[in-house]
């Protein structure tokens, strides 16, 4: 047995260089925690050192970008379009909500260079759920950002709602974590494989169908859980509420995105429709069809229970669980398409799709936590009576920001909403444009509750004192960021997505 | 006579749904905390069953992942639950009420 174990032993063809832009956010993530040990409190310099490492990321990113070969590390790595664009995603996230966690510098003790080296690892683990190209690398990224994120929900620790949704999250993480896991190992028992290339050239010879389908309905739980698709959305609400203002922002943004690059890579790579085999074609139908009705639940349910809210942290964790069923449609649309083209051009809108709401949202939150003060007092609807023109600039970038999340043209959300939709409506089946057409209804019914912030800010009278907050430089540096990235990627869509879905992907050699 | 690997998948299957059903049920963090063990272990048995059907040892990798993860999944929840007793003096999922509609 062990002489057998031995000659299966391969050399990994190890290539640091695959993996530099990793590597370089958890050395930066190591430095910043052991200098915050040694000199704590320096919150400028963690966060100073933290964006460095960030940009020397993204510089390391745009230098392999089509460069490195396709897939590294005995395939564990991939190095596709879909890695790519995701990870420029996380590392803008990460970067701006460094930026808005400066307004706790002034008003609150929060442990700031803990929270900057637990941020730095959550992109690490982001990052390489988008890397991965096997099960096991998938697991440990979605791990190592769902154990950091956990601590950063209770980071207030005193505070009983950071830690109930602390908590909660915990909890609930990791009962999705354990299907999702089972779920890989059911899938790895059907194929005897971890890697995505290999599985995807396993589904239609399968040693046990009917464990590859029960453990892709365990991936669906697992994935669902984490990307907070209805029902298993059930945690978002409580969790985005109860968690510090900036924290949220990023939890909105940044692991949303990082959940649907992996259950992208694993359904619509994993598990694609093999020509000529019936497994295959079952499996196939079954995903595609179960992802349509959770995509039309999310949406619609997302949007209704937006409406009743009177808490904007609330609200805008309602309609990111609407958001996720938007990005749904997109997902949907790559995994029916026809051609490798259609389906890299599909991936890359739903990457597109998440940086928009990235942007947008990041925007908001901002804003949110501008107005909060200290620990997150104001984030009722009422805190926002009639401040259109106190405090004009405020008002008018979250208008904008409202307005983007609703998809109105030429803001980044309306690009985004017509990328993700046209797929879904090219592919010609009827559950697909019933689909569309309620996402499109969805989007008619979250006027509602976008506007009602834009009115509640403008036209209703303000009874309570209403005290400038102090826009400080970082601050400024996000609104402008943010606001000229909702326009840039309302116009100019075209480069964003000639960039992200330029390069063919890892399987398309294989799979045609 | 050695199990056969359908009587693996079967135990695997049953302690998964003990644990499943204990999170659902149960009130206490603690207990819950122990019940998602239960079913994380459930998975690495699925795990090195089919790694020994296979004879191929990616199986076995893994479950050295998912037990060192597991562990500190542990030491982060357990702080968790610490710093939520600290202030509430329980320990009761149910206390854990302020947030809601």
């Amino acid at each position: 047995m062990n002489t057998i174990l031995l000659q299966n032993l391969v050399t990994p063809n190890v290539s640091l260089q695959a993996v530099l832009p990793e590597m370089i956010v958890a050395f930066t993530g190591i430095i910043v925690m052991i200098y915050d040990s040694f000199m704590p409190k320096q919150r400028m310099v963690t966060g100073a050192l933290s964006l460095i490492g960030l940009a020397a990321s993204a510089f390391a990113l745009f230098s392999m970008w089509g460069e490195a070969p396709a897939s590294s590390w005995n395939g564990m790595i991939a190095n596709d379009g879909l890695r790519m664009s995701f990870t420029l995603v996380f590392l803008f996230v990460s970067a701006m909500t460094i930026l808005i966690s400066t307004v706790w510098t002034e008003r609150e003790n929060v442990p700031i260079g803990e929270y900057h080296a637990l941020l730095l690892f959550a992109t690490f683990g982001m990052m390489f759920m988008a890397a991965g190209n096997d099960m096991v690398i998938i697991f440990l990224g979605l791990e190592t950002l769902s154990i950091a994120t956990y601590v950063m929900a209770g980071l207030r620790k005193s505070d009983l709602k950071s830690n109930e949704s602390a908590m909660k999250y915990f909890i609930l993480g990791s009962f999705a974590s354990a299907f999702l896991l089972y779920g890989m190992a059911l899938i790895y028992g059907a194929t005897a494989s971890t890697n995505i290339t290999q599985i995807a050239s396993m589904v239609g010879k399968a040693n046990f169908p009917a464990l590859l389908l029960i453990g892709g309905a365990m991936l669906i739980i697992g994935f669902g859980f984490k990307v907070a698709t209805v029902p298993f959305h059930v945690w978002t609400p409580d969790v985005y509420e109860g968690a510090p203002t900036p924290v949220t922002g990023f939890m909105a943004a940044g692991p949303k995105a990082s959940a649907f690059a992996s259950f992208l890579r694993v359904f619509v790579i994993g598990f694609p429709l093999v020509s000529g085999a019936q497994a295959s074609a079952f499996l196939h139908e079954s995903w595609v069809t179960a992802l349509t009705v959770m995509a039309i639940l999310t949406m619609t349910v997302g949007n209704i229970s937006a409406i009743v809210q009177n808490n904007v942290k609330r609200m805008l964790a309602y309609s990111s669980i609407s958001h996720a069923g938007y990005a749904m449609v997109g997902f949907i649309g790559a995994g029916v398409a026809k051609t490798m083209q259609d389906r890299d051009e599909a991936i890359a809108a739903v990457a597109f799709y998440m940086l928009t709401y990235a942007v947008t949202n990041l925007g908001a939150f901002a804003i949110v936590t501008l107005i909060a003060q200290k620990n997150d007092r104001r984030t009722e609807f009422d805190d926002y009576n009639g401040i259109g023109f106190k405090s004009p600039v405020l008002a008018f970038s979250l208008s904008l920001f409202m307005l983007s999340l609703l998809g109105l043209p030429l803001t980044a959300g309306f690009m985004g909403k017509v990328l993700v939709f046209r797929p879904a409506l090219e592919a010609g089946s009827t559950l697909l444009t019933v689909m569309v057409v309620i996402a499109v209804v969805n989007t008619a019914i979250s006027a509602y509750y976008y506007l009602r912030l834009i009115v509640v800010m403008f036209f209703r009278e303000r009874t309570t004192s209403w005290l400038e907050p102090k826009v400080s430089g970082a601050l400024a540096a996000v609104l402008i960021i943010t606001i000229l990235g909702v326009f840039y990627f309302g116009i100019f869509s075209d480069n964003v997505i000639e960039k992200f879905s330029g390069k063919p992907s890892v399987q398309s050699a294989q799979i045609k | 006579m050695e199990p056969s690997l359908g009587s693996y998948l079967a135990l695997s299957g049953i302690l998964f749904t003990i644990g499943a059903v204990g999170v659902i049920y149960k009130r206490n963090a603690i207990g819950m905390f122990m019940c998602i063990e239960l079913m994380l272990n459930a998975v690495n048995l699925t795990f090195v069953a089919f790694s020994r059907y296979y004879g191929d040892v990616t199986g076995q990798l893994f479950v050295f992942m998912v037990m060192s993860v597991a562990a500190a999944e542990a030491a982060v929840g357990l702080g968790i639950i610490i710093a939520f007793f600290r202030n509430r003096v329980s320990v009761d999922v149910d206390d854990a009420s302020i947030l809601k509609n």
